[in-house]
């Protein structure tokens, strides 16, 4: 069997990816352009979350990625079109049945501590993540079913699954499978979660200090000549240092950037008009890849089993002018579970696909025999009131999302449904969770390959599995459209499997989209160079700060 | 020399079975609460992004122990406790050791430079308002009583608007140089210090109405020395006895301190910790505020000795 080169995939994703993510997008031009750059200085950055654990190989954390994306660099680059590029990788060829890709890699790449980077650093690093002591809650998932790696030549590795991986290069080019320096894995083996100077890689950043739930720090890698091809900076970064603030509270956060203290900000959608009103200040917007901010419907309990009261729920929330109202206009309401900026995937025509329509939700109830009233007009059958449960964390909820709860549950109320709320603490949420202890449940999830909704819709990824298919989806015909996603290479074949699958999670009531996320930053004036890769996530190879 | 230990021997000996007791006590209080509420720490740990998470699930409840019985592991527990060995972070998997040792010069600096802050306060106050006339009196003490229902939070967003964002004097948080510690260190101080006032006002104005203050007086005393060397040491030994409560005031604080103004901390490792279901971090806390306790309380008591010597005759 012939394989092809990767160049042609490159140019076909391309292609089609430029027409799909034309509409996406927003203000997304990273921030400001002008001057000439200048060199030193320090660029501070601050983040709303910190995280226990900055291992990307063991944290599944979006934050442990953003903030180690500097440190190490992964085989290729997946740039914010959704096209991909060599990286630490020149090459690579894709066998016929997608079970196993060749790489050639450079040669002129040397980590932090001096160590050269190779084929043996690859393989001991995807051995790392895959080894149950790594206790990886996410690389090992994104990796998928790997089976072994061999060392072709000093620059040139095989890597083999038991199963077609077509998603594994997205997955490759994320931080969560970067490269560290394999003398950091065996000799820091307890202590790659602390961070700091534990952290060794081949990135544009060296790592120098990680003080947890304050800052990491980072000074420049003035060696690193191998930025991928599609970045906007190429060569070291401009900066001598690099700061990562962990400011958990909005406000602070806001404060810190508005007074200069810091040069970029994670911006909260409560915060978002205020920095665009405030001249000396610059907002950048990017919508997030993956899975959109939605409800998943428990399929496998209660009145939900019934597919008419899913459709009923569903139709009964005006979905267009909750997230109107409550985000004024920050975030675009979502109609699938995907979001529209995951490349080769997202299908326009699913718009309109749920209606808010009250009084056919009100048949299908009827239809359903949801027919009696109890005191508190909630409709009831044999004398049972039509209640659905939706557990949560009060201390994680973020983004407005109680605010966009309670509306949810008063728009269902109109149509006699109870959404009722409960608040637990995180062991009980996650036992719950596990064995399918709810109607309802919240979930947005950031990744740039459709390949996502495997996670939610294969059969086989159950909750109690480790999986997130939370509607505990169970059908066949969604299972080979999900194996067919993962096995073709083409991205327009691709794009018709998965969409597929979005038109079936949708008109089958598994899931109500709510909104697209966005990762939102702000900048002050000087701040220069700050883009977003495919994932939404700053980058920060190319700031620098425009002092004149 | 009959085996009789002497006094201050037997109140040391009976101090230390008493904190033995309470550590012992605290630490097994901790470890069956937290195995008792709903849900596995397994469970908690791994969240919703793992999948092959059978095999993962297994190797984490056997690295940790988990998969023995309850009694089992409560008596290996206690068994390496005492040993000094706290075990490791389920989440950060490093030692609980490190992590405390990594963070508890942090929330001592803010807890100690709070306690001194609010403590000087406490006494230029008290002293200066104690038997005063009314007026002022009822002013500073009503100051004094808002200051206390002031959340520790709003107070320090308050703070670091007028003082940190608007007039940039101070940075916005972190830890390291003393500029960085003067407004939560004062956020922490406020409510605490105003407690501590009114309790030392109250007992300075009680002292001030016996009649060694008159014979004091009528030795030609001034009001000032009289509240400094008399009136101030009988109101002294019910302010530290509050000295216990407000140990453990100036620790929960930290809590949010910590949190608003983004300095590294206990606090926010307490926090991370509780909600994560990290065991072996959580005793390790508890411990260490137990000892704190402990060690506070045992001062607190010389301490009122020395102020009242009626205390220290044997019953």
């Amino acid at each position: 069997m012939p394989t092809r080169p990767a160049a042609a995939v490159a140019a076909t994703t391309t292609a089609l990816l430029l027409s799909l993510t034309a509409c996406g997008g927003g203000e997304s031009q990273g921030a400001g352009k002008g001057g000439d750059p200048v060199r030193g200085g320090t660029f501070t950055y601050a983040a709303a979350v910190g995280t226990s654990c900055l291992d990307p190989h063991t944290s599944p954390g979006d934050i442990a990625a953003v903030v180690q994306r500097n440190v190490f660099d992964s085989l290729v680059q997946l740039d914010a079109k959704g096209r991909l590029h060599p990286w630490l990788a020149t090459s690579w060829k894709v066998s016929a049945d997608a079970r196993s890709y060749t790489f050639q890699l450079r040669d002129d790449v040397t980590f932090h501590d001096g160590t050269p980077f190779d084929a043996a650093a690859v393989k001991a690093n995807l051995e790392h993540i895959k080894a149950p002591a790594t206790k990886s809650l996410y690389a090992s998932a994104l990796l998928g079913p790997y089976s072994g790696s061999e060392v072709l030549g000093e620059h040139s590795i095989r890597i083999t699954f038991s199963e077609p991986n077509i998603p594994f290069l997205q997955a490759a080019s994320t931080p969560y499978l970067g490269i560290a320096s394999p003398t950091s894995l065996k000799k820091f083996k307890d202590q790659l979660c602390a961070g700091g100077k534990y952290s060794v890689g081949t990135g544009p950043y060296r790592s120098e200090r990680y003080v947890k739930n304050d800052r990491a720090e980072f000074t420049r890698n003035k060696d690193y000549t191998w930025s991928p091809r599609g970045a906007a900076h190429q060569g070291p970064p401009l900066v001598d240092k690099l700061v990562i603030r962990f400011l958990p509270e909005d406000s602070v956060r806001a404060g810190a950037l508005t007074s200069g203290q810091v040069d970029a900000a994670a911006v909260p959608v409560t915060s978002a008009k205020a920095v665009r009103r405030n001249t000396s200040l610059r907002l950048t917007k990017q919508q997030s890849p993956g899975a959109s901010y939605s409800l998943y419907l428990n399929t496998d309990r209660g009145p939900l089993r019934d597919e008419r009261v899913r459709r009923a729920f569903q139709q009964s929330v005006d979905v267009d002018a909750l997230i109107r109202s409550i985000y004024q206009g920050e975030y675009e309401r979502a109609w699938s579970p995907l979001s529209p900026t995951t490349p080769a995937a997202y299908d326009e025509s699913i718009k309109g696909a749920v209606r808010h329509d009250p009084a056919a939700a009100a048949t299908l109830l009827d239809q359903a025999g949801w027919t009696g009233r109890d005191a508190k007009g909630y409709r009831t059958k044999s004398g049972e009131r039509l209640a659905l449960h939706w557990p949560f964390i009060g201390a994680l909820v973020r983004d407005q999302r109680d605010v966009l709860a309670e509306a949810v549950q008063a728009e269902l109320k109109k149509n006699g449904i109870d959404l009722v709320r409960d608040p637990v603490e995180t062991g009980a949420y996650f036992e719950r969770y596990g064995k399918g202890d709810y109607d309802v449940w919240d979930n947005a999830w950031v990744r740039a390959d459709p390949a996502i909704l495997a996670g939610f819709y294969l059969s086989t990824n159950l909750p109690s599995a480790g999986g997130q298919n939370v509607s505990h989806t169970d059908d066949r015909q969604v299972d080979s459209w999900l194996r067919a996603g993962a096995a073709e290479e083409a991205p327009a074949t691709r794009e018709t499997s998965y969409a597929k699958v979005e038109r079936w999670a949708v008109d089958h009531g598994t899931v109500l989209p709510l909104y697209v996320p966005v990762t939102s930053i702000g900048t002050t004036a000087a701040a220069r160079g700050l883009t977003f890769d495919a994932n939404a996530w700053p980058q920060f190879a190319g700031v620098w700060k425009n002092t004149k | 020399m009959s085996g009789r230990l002497p006094p201050a021997g037997r109140w040391l000996l009976h101090r230390a079975v008493g904190a033995v007791l309470v550590l012992w006590g605290a630490a097994s209080l901790t470890f069956l609460v937290l195995h008792l509420v709903p849900g596995d720490p397994v469970t908690t740990l791994l969240g919703a992004s793992a999948t092959d998470s059978a095999a993962l699930r297994e190797e984490i409840r056997h690295e940790y122990h988990l998969d023995d019985p309850l009694a089992v592991q409560y008596v290996s527990f206690l068994g390496r406790l005492v040993t000094g060995d706290l075990g490791s972070s389920y989440q950060q998997q490093q030692p609980v050791s490190l992590i405390i040792g990594e963070q508890v010069g942090d929330t001592a600096e803010l807890a100690l430079s709070a306690l001194a802050l609010l403590v000087v306060a406490a006494l230029v106050t008290a002293t200066a308002t104690a038997g005063r006339r009314r007026r002022v009196r009822g002013a500073v003490s009503g100051a004094e009583l808002m200051a206390v229902s002031t959340p520790a939070f709003w107070l320090g967003i308050v703070l670091l608007t007028v003082f940190s964002f608007r007039l940039n004097v101070f940075p916005v948080a972190g830890a390291g140089d003393w500029r960085s510690l003067v407004l939560p260190a004062v956020t922490l101080a406020v409510p605490f210090g105003s407690l501590l006032a009114q309790v030392l006002r109250e007992g300075m104005e009680a002292a001030l109405h016996q009649p060694f203050a008159l014979t004091a007086r009528s030795r030609g005393l001034g009001g000032t020395a009289l509240r400094l060397r008399h009136a101030l040491r009988h109101a002294a030994v019910p302010a530290v006895t509050l000295s216990g409560w407000l140990a453990g005031g100036l620790l929960g604080g930290t809590v949010l301190v910590e949190t608003v103004f983004a300095r590294p901390g206990l606090g926010r490792v307490a926090l991370d910790a509780i909600s994560g279901r990290d065991i072996p971090v959580v005793v390790g806390l508890v411990l260490l505020s137990a000892t704190v306790y402990l060690v506070v309380n045992a001062i607190a008591d010389l301490v009122c000795l020395w102020a009242d010597p009626r205390l220290r005759s044997p019953v």
